[in-house]
C-alpha cells in the first residue's frame, strides 16, 4: 500500500509545470526513501496539524543535519553530480538549461545512495549538454564551499516537500518563497537574504525575553530565593517552548479572533517561518530565536491559544514530567501564566518599557542578585526581606526608596522598633538559609490534590491554592464606549450585573446594571470555569488619591472558601500598581464585618474635602477606609507571615537544643490577656535578650517596690464599697451568653493571684486590666444599670488613686 | 486500650489486609490468562469440543472462587475502616460532651465557618459506598433510602433538624443528635453551627437522619432520588437544608446531586443547578410549595 503512494506522489510531481518542481525532480525518490524509512514518521516534521508542539521540527532538523553530513561525505564527483542539478548550464550564452538532469533517473528499486556517481560527461536529459559544462563554475571552488552549497541543496529539497505537504495557503506561499530563494543562491553561489517588506530582526523592542525577565524581576523579587528561583526557571522554560512553538497560521488566527483585519498578525507569522521557524531545520538561513526577535506584539496575538494549548500539553504529558518538574508546572504555572496575561494586555504594564529597571530599593536589588545565584544573598536583614519585597509593585510616586537606607519605617514604628529590626538582622544569613532549606520542602509544596485544608489555614489560602492550580481566575474589567468590547468581556459584565443583583437584595437592579456597565466603574472579576462567580466593581478617583469599593459580593454557593479575602487582596495590589492607596466604602451593617476583616476601619484618614462629591453616599450606611501599605504584597501576605512564623519557630527550636533549661508554658494567654511585657517571660534573659534603655528609665527600676505600690492599690479598690461586682469572675449559670460577649474576661480576684504570681512587671499591665474590668462592663451592661453606675465610680476612685500615687500623669 | 494505640491497630491490620488483596490478585491472574487463551483457541479452531468445555467449566469454577476470595477480603478491609472511623466517632463525641459539662469554664473559640465547611465537604466525600452481596437490596439510611418508622438516631448522628427560628418561621437546619428520650419521644440536637451553643429539644418528626451510605448508581440506581423528585438539600456552604428539585442524579459513585433550589429571587422561582453530595439530600415530606 505504502509503495503505490509514494510512486503516486513522485509522479505526479513530475508532472508539475513548474521548472523549480521540475529540477528537483531527480532527487525526489530519494527524499521520498528517506522519508519512509522513517516508517510513516515523515509527516512529524511536515510543519501540519498533528506536530509536537514544544518541539515542531525538532526531528526534521535531525533529519536534515542527517542528510547534509551524509551528502558532504560523497567523493567529490558524486557532490558535483548533486550540485550539477542545481546549475544552469554554461555550454554557450543561448541555452536556457537551469539544472543538469540525469538521462537515467535512478528508479525506485534502487535506491541506495552508494549508486554510482554520474561521469562528467554524461549529457543532460534536458540540453543535452554534458554534466561537466553545469558544474564548470565549481572547478576552483573550495571544499568549504562546495559543502555549503550542498546543505542548500538538502534544504531546496527539504523545502520542495515542506511547499508540497502544506495544505495552508499562506504558509505554503512562504514556503515555495524560501525554495524559489535558496535555489537562485545556489546557482549564484550567494547567501541567501530574505528580502521585502518584512524588515530585518529584531522586529519589536523589547523583545519577549526582555519582557519576561522583567516581569519575573517586577512580580517575584519580594519572594524568598527558592521561590523565586523557581519562578525563575518557570520563564526560562516559558521563553523555550515560546521558541519551539508553532504559531497558528492566519486563517486560524482570523477565525479564533473574529478580527477582520488580520494582516499585521500575517505580516508577523510571515517574519517568524522566514527568521525563526524555517531555519530551524533548514540552517541555510540564519536563524534568529521568536523570543528575542518579537516582542510584546506578537505575545498579544498568540499569548491567549499559547497558554491553553501549553497548559494542555502539560496537563496530558504531565506523567511523562520530571517529578521536580511536575510540581514546578503543575502547581507554579497556571499562575504564573495569568499574572504574565496582566502585564501583557494590561494598559500600562511596566515590563515592556524600554527603560525597565527595578525601584533601587534594598530588596529589589536583592532580588535581581538571587534569581542568578541565590548564594549571592548576604548581609541583608533577613526577616523583613520578604517585607520590604513588596515595593517591587510601586513604579513612582508613592513611597520613594529613599538612597542608603535599608528600610524605609512606616511612620507608626518607633525607634525602638527599628533598633529590634536591626537586631533581627543579626541572625547571620547562612542561619537563615539553612532554615529556609528545611521549610521549604518540595514535597510539602505538592500535597495531595485537595481542596481539605487544616484548620489553622488562612482565610485565603484556599482561594490562593486554586488560583495558582487555574481553578479561578481574577480579571479586571470594564465597559468601554469608544471602543467596541469583546463579547467575553460583555458577558462576563452580564455575569457581574446577576451576581451583585442576587446577593444585594435592597439594591435596585436598575442601579447596579448603570454602574456595572458605566465606563468609569471597573469591576474585578472572579471567575470560575468561566463563569463569573464574585467581584468588586470600583470606581478610581486619581486625582482625589482614593478609590470607591461599589459593589462586593460572591455568589452564595461559594461563599466562605475565602475568594471575598483574596478578591480584595488582588485590588489591593491592582491600586498599589496604579498607585492609589485609599479604598473609601460606605458599608452597610451586614458588610461592616467583612471589610473589618480586609483591614478597613471606621476612622477616616482621607480628608472630606477629597470625598466629598465624589463618593456614592447611602443613607444608614457606615463610611469605611483602607489605607494600602504599597510593600505589602497582599494576595501573598498570609503566606509570608506562615512562613516568617515558621522561620522563627525553627530558629527557637534551635536556640532551644542549645539552651537547656526549661520553663513551664505562659498561661496568661489563655486567660485573655493580650500581651504582657517581654522581659515578664521567664529565661527570657538567659537567652540574651535585654531590654532596651528607655523603657527602662520610665519604669520604676525595683520591681519589690513596684509589687508593694500596686499591691496597696489593689486592696484598697477591693475595698471599695463600689468593687463588689468586679470581685469575682462572672460565672457562666448567672449569665449565660457573658463569654460571647466578652472575650477577655477579668476581675479583681485574677487581678489578685496574676499580682502575686508576679505577672505585672509594669503599671502598664495593671492599668490595661484595671481598665477592662470597667469597659466589659461597660460592654455587656446597659449604661444606666447598677453595674454601669458602680464601674463608673470604680473607675474615677482609681484613676484619682493612681495619680495619687504617682503611677500616671497629669 | 486507648482508643489511639486501638485505632493505630487497627490501621496495620488494614494495611496487611490491602497487602493481601494485591496477593490475591497476582495469584488469580494466572488462572483469568488461561481462560482468555482457551476462549481465542477454541474460536481460532472454530469448534467447542467437549473437552474444552470441561476445561472452561473448571477454570471459571477457580475464577469464582478467587473473586470471592478477594471480594471478602475487601469487605474485611472495608469493615475495619469502618470500626475506624466509629472509634474516632466515639472519641469526638467524648471529648464534646467532655466540653460541654465543664460549664463554668469560658467556652472554646468556634471554628471559623470556612474550617465547618470544609469539615463538611470532607464528611459528604468520607462517607461510605454501600456495596451489597449480589441480589442484596440497599438497607434503610442507604442514600435515597428512608429510616425505617421506628429508628431511632444514635449520638452523633447528623440530621435535618426542623427549628423555630427567631420571628416565628421554621427552618431545616443540619443538627447533631445528642440524645433521645423514650419517655417523651423527643431528641436533643444541636444546630452544627454552633456547637454546644444553641440545643433544640424537638419530637421526632422534626428530625430526618441523613444518610449513612452512599448509594452507587451503577449497582443501586433505586436507592437515588430521580430527577424532579422535590427533597431537602443542603445549600451549598452552608449549613441548611431548603427544598429543591433532583435536576441530574448522580452518574457514578463519587458524584453529586445536581438540583435546582426553590428561590423565588429568580424569574422562573428555582436557582441554577447546584452540587450538593448524597449525604445532605433528603426526602422532602412536606409537598405544598410554600
Amino acid at each position: 500500500m505504502r509503495s503505490t503512494a509514494t510512486e503516486e506522489v513522485s509522479s505526479s510531481s513530475v508532472d508539475m509545470s513548474d521548472p523549480a518542481a521540475q529540477a528537483s525532480q531527480p532527487r525526489l525518490p530519494q527524499t521520498q526513501s528517506a522519508g519512509s524509512a522513517g516508517s510513516g514518521n515523515a509527516a512529524t516534521g511536515s510543519g501540519s496539524g498533528n506536530s509536537d508542539p514544544a518541539r515542531p521540527g525538532l526531528s526534521q532538523q535531525q533529519r536534515a543535519s542527517q542528510k547534509k553530513a551524509q551528502v558532504r561525505a560523497f567523493p567529490r564527483a558524486k557532490k558535483l553530480e548533486k550540485l550539477g542539478v542545481f546549475s544552469a548550464c554554461k555550454a554557450n550564452d543561448t541555452c536556457k538549461c537551469n539544472g543538469w538532469k540525469n538521462p537515467n533517473p535512478p528508479s525506485a528499486t534502487r535506491l541506495d545512495l552508494q549508486q554510482q556517481a554520474a561521469s562528467l560527461s554524461e549529457p543532460c536529459r534536458s540540453c543535452g549538454h554534458a554534466l561537466a559544462e553545469h558544474v564548470s563554475h565549481l572547478e576552483n571552488v573550495s571544499e568549504e564551499e562546495i559543502n555549503r552549497l550542498l546543505g542548500m541543496v538538502v534544504d531546496v529539497e527539504n523545502l520542495f516537500m515542506s511547499v508540497h505537504k502544506e495544505e495552508d495557503t499562506d504558509t505554503k506561499q512562504v514556503y515555495f518563497y524560501l525554495f524559489k530563494l535558496l535555489r537562485k543562491c545556489i546557482l549564484q553561489m550567494s547567501q541567501p537574504v530574505v528580502e521585502g517588506s518584512l524588515g530585518t530582526p529584531p522586529f519589536e523592542r523589547p523583545n519577549i525575553e526582555q519582557g519576561v525577565l522583567n516581569f519575573v524581576q517586577y512580580k517575584f523579587s519580594h519572594l524568598a530565593p527558592k521561590e523565586r528561583q523557581t519562578m525563575f526557571e518557570l520563564s526560562k522554560m516559558f521563553l523555550l517552548c515560546l521558541n519551539y512553538w508553532k504559531l497558528e497560521t492566519p486563517t486560524q488566527y482570523r477565525q479564533r479572533t473574529q478580527k477582520e483585519d488580520g494582516a499585521p498578525y500575517k505580516v508577523d507569522y510571515t517574519r517568524w517561518l522566514c527568521y525563526c521557524h524555517v531555519p530551524q531545520s533548514n540552517d541555510s538561513l540564519p536563524r534568529y530565536e521568536t523570543t528575542q526577535v518579537f516582542g510584546r506584539n506578537l505575545l498579544k496575538s498568540i499569548f491567549t491559544v499559547t497558554r491553553r494549548q501549553l497548559l494542555e500539553k502539560f496537563r496530558v504529558e504531565k506523567d511523562k514530567l520530571l517529578p521536580e518538574k511536575r510540581t514546578l508546572i503543575l502547581t507554579h504555572f497556571p499562575k504564573f501564566l495569568s499574572m504574565l496575561e496582566e502585564e501583557i494586555y494590561g494598559e500600562n504594564s511596566p515590563i515592556w518599557e524600554a527603560d525597565f529597571t527595578m525601584p533601587a530599593s534594598d530588596g529589589t536589588q536583592l532580588g535581581h542578585q538571587t534569581v542568578i545565584s541565590p548564594a549571592a544573598v548576604s548581609g541583608s536583614p533577613a526577616l523583613s526581606k520578604s517585607l520590604s519585597g513588596g515595593s517591587s509593585t510601586v513604579d513612582s510616586g508613592g513611597v520613594e526608596p529613599i538612597p542608603g537606607e535599608k528600610r524605609k519605617l512606616p511612620e507608626a514604628l518607633t525607634l525602638e522598633d527599628a533598633k529590634r529590626i536591626r537586631v533581627m538582622g543579626d541572625i547571620p544569613m547562612e542561619l537563615v538559609n539553612e532554615v529556609m532549606m528545611t521549610i521549604t520542602d518540595p514535597a510539602a509544596m505538592l500535597g495531595p490534590e485537595t481542596n481539605l485544608l487544616t484548620p489553622n489555614a488562612a482565610r485565603d489560602e484556599t482561594a490562593r491554592l486554586e488560583e495558582r492550580r487555574g481553578i479561578i481566575e481574577f480579571h479586571v474589567i470594564g465597559n468601554s464606549l469608544s471602543q467596541k468590547s469583546n463579547k467575553k468581556i460583555l458577558m462576563w459584565l452580564v455575569g457581574l450585573q446577576n451576581v451583585f443583583s442576587h446577593q444585594l437584595p435592597r439594591m435596585p437592579k436598575e442601579y447596579i446594571t448603570r454602574l456595572v456597565f458605566d465606563p468609569k466603574h471597573k469591576t474585578l472579576a472572579l471567575i470560575k470555569d468561566g463563569r463569573v462567580i464574585g467581584g468588586i466593581c470600583f470606581r478610581m478617583f486619581p486625582t482625589q488619591g482614593f478609590t470607591e469599593i461599589v459593589f462586593c459580593a460572591v455568589t452564595s454557593n461559594e461563599q466562605v472558601k475565602g475568594y471575598g479575602t483574596h478578591l480584595m487582596n488582588h485590588l489591593k495590589e491592582y491600586h498599589i500598581k496604579h498607585n492609589i492607596l485609599y479604598f473609601l466604602t460606605y458599608a452597610d451593617e451586614y458588610a461592616i464585618g467583612y471589610f473589618k476583616k480586609q483591614g478597613f476601619s471606621k476612622d477616616i484618614k482621607v480628608a472630606k474635602s477629597r470625598y466629598l462629591g465624589y463618593i456614592k453616599d447611602y443613607e444608614g450606611a457606615t463610611l469605611m477606609e483602607c489605607e494600602l501599605n504599597p510593600r505589602i504584597p497582599y494576595t501573598e501576605l498570609s503566606h509570608i507571615i506562615k512562613r516568617q512564623k515558621e522561620i522563627i519557630k525553627k530558629l527557637i527550636e534551635r536556640k532551644q537544643s542549645q539552651i537547656r533549661k526549661v520553663y513551664p508554658g505562659l498561661t496568661c494567654f489563655k486567660e485573655g490577656v493580650r500581651q504582657i511585657p517581654v522581659e515578664s517571660i521567664p529565661g527570657i534573659r538567659e537567652t540574651g535578650w535585654k531590654p532596651s534603655s528607655k523603657d527602662k528609665s520610665k519604669e520604676v527600676k525595683d520591681p519589690d517596690v513596684l509589687y508593694n505600690t500596686l499591691k496597696n492599690l489593689l486592696a484598697q479598690i477591693k475595698t471599695h464599697p463600689d468593687a463588689w461586682p468586679f470581685m469575682e469572675p462572672v460565672k457562666k449559670s448567672e449569665a449565660p451568653d457573658y463569654y460571647e460577649i466578652i472575650r477577655f474576661p477579668i476581675d479583681l480576684k485574677t487581678m489578685t493571684d496574676r499580682l502575686k504570681n508576679r505577672y505585672y512587671v509594669t503599671k502598664k499591665l495593671f492599668i490595661a486590666d484595671l481598665q477592662r474590668i470597667i469597659s466589659n462592663c461597660r460592654e455587656y451592661n446597659p449604661p444606666d444599670s447598677e453595674y454601669c453606675k458602680c464601674a463608673n465610680t470604680l473607675e474615677k476612685f482609681f484613676y484619682f488613686k493612681l495619680k495619687d500615687g504617682g503611677l500616671i500623669d497629669k | 486500650m486507648s482508643a489511639d494505640t486501638k485505632i493505630a491497630e487497627l490501621l496495620t491490620e488494614l494495611h496487611q489486609l490491602i497487602k493481601q488483596t494485591q496477593e490475591e490478585r497476582s495469584r488469580s491472574e494466572h488462572n483469568l490468562l488461561n481462560i482468555q487463551k482457551t476462549h481465542e483457541r477454541m474460536q481460532t479452531e472454530n469448534k467447542t469440543s467437549p473437552y474444552y468445555r470441561t476445561k472452561l467449566r473448571g477454570l471459571y469454577t477457580t475464577a469464582k472462587a478467587d473473586a470471592e476470595a478477594e471480594c471478602s477480603i475487601l469487605r474485611h478491609a472495608l469493615d475495619k475502616i469502618a470500626e475506624i472511623k466509629s472509634l474516632q466517632e466515639e472519641r469526638r463525641i467524648a471529648a464534646k460532651s467532655a466540653r460541654v459539662q465543664s460549664d463554668n469554664d469560658p467556652p472554646r473559640k468556634t471554628m471559623r465557618r470556612g474550617v465547618l465547611m470544609t469539615l463538611l465537604q470532607q464528611s459528604a466525600m468520607t462517607l461510605p459506598l454501600w456495596i451489597g452481596k449480589p441480589g442484596e437490596s440497599p438497607p434503610p439510611l442507604c442514600g435515597a433510602i428512608p429510616a425505617s418508622s421506628d429508628y431511632v438516631a444514635k449520638q452523633g448522628d447528623k440530621v435535618a433538624a426542623r427549628v423555630k427560628v427567631v420571628d416565628g418561621d421554621e427552618q431545616w437546619i443540619l443538627a447533631e443528635v445528642v440524645s433521645y428520650s423514650h419517655s417523651t419521644n423527643k431528641y436533643e440536637v444541636d444546630d452544627i453551627d454552633e456547637e454546644g451553643k444553641e440545643r433544640h429539644t424537638l419530637s421526632r418528626r422534626r428530625i430526618i437522619p441523613l444518610p449513612q451510605w452512599k448509594a452507587n448508581p451503577e449497582t443501586d440506581p433505586e436507592a437515588l432520588f430521580s430527577k424532579d423528585q422535590l427533597v431537602l438539600a443542603l445549600y451549598p456552604q452552608t449549613t441548611c437544608f431548603y427544598r429543591a428539585l433532583i435536576h441530574t442524579p448522580p452518574h457514578r459513585p463519587q458524584d453529586d446531586y445536581s438540583v435546582l433550589f426553590e428561590d423565588t429571587s429568580y424569574a422562573d422561582g428555582y436557582s441554577p443547578p447546584l452540587n450538593v453530595a448524597q449525604r445532605y439530600v433528603v426526602a422532602c415530606k412536606e409537598n405544598k410549595k410554600k
